[in-house]
């Protein structure tokens, strides 16, 4: 519409106090959960008692609170992986993949070795191990990008359906990493990784589970905004995705920066996929990671590329999902109508993006 | 003995095939047109719940095919209406279709049928066509199967022959390699895409349809376990070729088959890998490793008229 780029010279209208990237997430959610609440009353479900229960679920206590940005952590370390690539107009779907590949490797790794291993290194070692398998799987895509032309968005969703059955795999084999069969359990999941491997508790004493994996998440965050905003590496990786052949023609190695911003975006998910077995799971099922890394995509998708928008959006999804699980013990609402909220605030906000991309760009 | 087996597994190779033969086909469709729905693996869950419900309902499972599709197709009415009209990022679209559908199935699945979850709903009786079952070893594979599997072919040969022969494919594939050029001809790439998406919706419609009232008579939560996704590899696979995406479908059934086999004959293959042939296959594919594979130039690129 020419009508925007008149306004903007303009006096400025209300809605450039309240700038349309902030309010339509928020209608968004708004009007998500409203729905929510709507099929919640209308199944003959106790509102106020799913409110509470889902209010509790989120931050009714250290414990939950805890929780909830324990899960905001795995998430939000996917999303920053996304607009990572992104960066370069790389699109990794492969959030989920490279999640369950991190988190296989620190199990492996937690379990074979490290747990002898001194000064936090042993959780140090098994989150390098993760973040650096992610990386791999990531740079996998980004290398067929590079040297194949095939297309990323592709190749990573098919990696990620190939991780997937791997971690299967090794939590169904005795030979790799299923635990013994017991008198008490044969369930096909890992034993439990060793004590030193384990993150240690920001809050050891109030019962709260988080644990420091949130300072490496904000130092992940930090260095994610630094690099992107304000560093050669940043502009250099968003001229390979403007312009590749320019690129290369001005003497970039556009192979390199395209292998590069994949290696660390899988990465990113890796370390994410190891802090959730590291810091609260210690021990690998076959579907540890199952939806963490689409929501973790979601994230990123939705954030446009900014840092902090990733932040928000990964609290406001790991807030979500620990309201939606204690709402279904408690007030037996089924955790699916949160799935439906979700599902509606990503529809609902991709589907705005053509009116907020409108303001964002004149 | 180990005809026996090899029946049941020509059987179930093609039971497994047939759902995402019906999605493949139509995504294949709509990626021509430059439209990737994401979304599929959603579409076919709603569609098999509508039917399963519909069925169940109704004691009629065509009603009930009928219903699963109508639902499909709405649902692919609005990934149009996001992806085409309001150009929306069509892979975010489509995972939040998933996600909703996975939510809404599971939510009204508990709510509906809780309590009743046993009994089974309505479905198809196999065909038993005589002249096929006579065929040596495949024949009462092949004749062991609904109505509704053959109807799968039928859709393959349509597609193939809607793309080859008529203007609405030769407007599809425009549409799909260069809008703009397309639009300058005078074609309505709008409503070409529009076209192409519903076509998706209305043939995952039948696969999702397929799995409840024609092969398992019930619904379970989640129960296309990815099948969404495993169509979009196979078109993949299939090269965007209607031919070749059959050829992938069957091929996936297959791998996907064999892990009830492999245990039965003993042999010790771990299952898992199995499970991500078909991906790797397709990977290896589109990484031009082995022959040629190219995807529609303009796919999940919206288009802007005059912009």
């Amino acid at each position: 519409m020419k009508t925007s780029k008149l306004t903007s010279s303009g006096p400025r209208s209300w809605s450039d106090l309240v700038p349309l990237q902030v309010l339509v997430p928020i209608l968004s959610t708004v009007v998500a959960l409203g729905i929510g609440l709507l099929i919640i009353a209308a199944t003959g479900g106790s509102v106020t008692e799913a409110i509470e229960a889902f209010w509790d679920g989120m931050a009714g206590s250290d414990y939950n609170i805890g929780a909830s940005l324990n899960r905001a952590i795995s998430l939000g370390l996917v999303g920053l992986g996304f607009i990572f690539a992104n960066r370069a107009n790389l699109t990794n779907v492969g959030g989920e993949g490279q999640l369950a590949i991190g988190g296989m490797i620190a199990t492996a790794v937690a379990l074979h070795g490290a747990g002898s291993l001194p000064f936090g290194l042993a959780f140090l070692v098994p989150l390098a191990a993760g973040a650096i398998a992610g990386g791999v799987w990531g740079g996998l895509a980004g290398f067929l990008k590079a040297k194949r032309g095939t297309n990323e968005v592709i190749s990573t969703l098919l990696l990620s359906f190939i991780a997937l059955p791997i971690v299967y795999w090794s939590v169904e084999s005795f030979h790799l990493l299923r635990k013994p069969i017991t008198d008490l359990s044969s369930l096909p999941e890992s034993p439990e990784i060793p004590d030193p491997t384990k993150l240690p508790l920001l809050f050891p004493d109030n019962g709260s589970p988080l644990h420091i994996g949130l300072l490496l998440a904000v130092l992940a965050v930090v260095v994610v905004w630094l690099v992107l905003k304000h560093s050669t590496l940043g502009l250099r990786l968003k001229a390979v995705g403007l312009n590749e052949t320019a690129s290369r023609r001005a003497g970039l190695r556009t192979s390199f920066y395209i292998i590069l911003a994949m290696v660390v975006s899988g990465g990113l998910g890796g370390l994410g996929g190891a802090i959730m077995i590291l810091g609260q799971q210690f021990y690998l099922t076959s579907d540890f990671s199952s939806g963490y890394g689409f929501d973790g995509l979601v994230v990123g998708l939705l954030s446009r590329g900014s840092a902090v928008g990733v932040v928000i959006g990964a609290l406001l999804f790991g807030f979500l999902r620990s309201g939606s699980i204690n709402m279904e013990i408690t007030a037996h609402v089924p955790s699916a109508v949160v799935l439906i909220c979700q599902g509606l605030i990503v529809i609902f906000i991709a589907g705005s993006a053509i009116f907020t991309n409108r303001k964002a760009n004149r | 003995m180990i005809d026996e087996q090899m029946a049941v597994f020509i059987g179930s190779g093609l039971r497994l095939a047939v759902p995402i033969i019906f999605a493949a086909t139509g995504e294949m469709l709509s990626e021509r047109a430059g439209v990737l729905n994401l979304s599929l693996d959603g579409m076919m869950l709603m569609s098999a719940f509508a039917a399963a419900l519909a069925s169940w309902v109704t004691g009629s499972p065509l009603i009930g095919v009928l219903v699963g599709v109508l639902v499909a197709t709405s649902v692919a009415a609005v990934q149009a209406f996001l992806s085409v009209t309001l150009r929306a990022n069509q892979l975010v679209v489509g995972i939040g279709f998933n996600i909703l559908a996975l939510g809404a199935t599971t939510f009204l699945y508990r709510e509906i049928f809780g309590p009743l979850s046993r009994d089974p709903i309505p479905g198809f009786a196999q065909l038993n066509l005589p002249w096929l079952a006579s065929i040596p070893v495949i024949g009462p594979a092949l004749s062991n199967q609904t109505g509704l599997a053959y109807v799968s072919i039928i859709m393959v040969v349509v597609t193939w022959l809607l793309l080859k022969y008529t203007s609405f494919g030769l407007a599809v594939r425009a549409v799909g390699e260069d809008p703009r050029a397309a639009d300058k001809a005078g074609i309505n790439v709008a409503r070409t895409r529009y076209l192409g998406v519903l076509y998706a919706g209305a043939l995952a419609g039948l696969g999702g349809a397929f799995m409840s009232v024609a092969d398992s008579n019930t619904f379970t939560e989640n129960m296309t376990k990815g099948a969404g996704y495993l169509a979009i590899t196979a078109v993949i696979f299939g090269g965007w070729n209607p031919w070749y995406t059959l050829g992938a479908c069957l091929l996936f059934g297959f791998a996907t088959a064999l892990q009830f086999l492999v245990p039965a004959l003993q042999l010790d293959v771990p299952v898992a890998l199995l499970l991500l042939l078909p991906y790797l296959l397709a990977l290896i594919a589109i990484a031009g490793l082995v022959g040629k594979s190219r995807q529609p130039a303009a796919l999940t690129l919206p288009f802007e008229r005059g912009g």
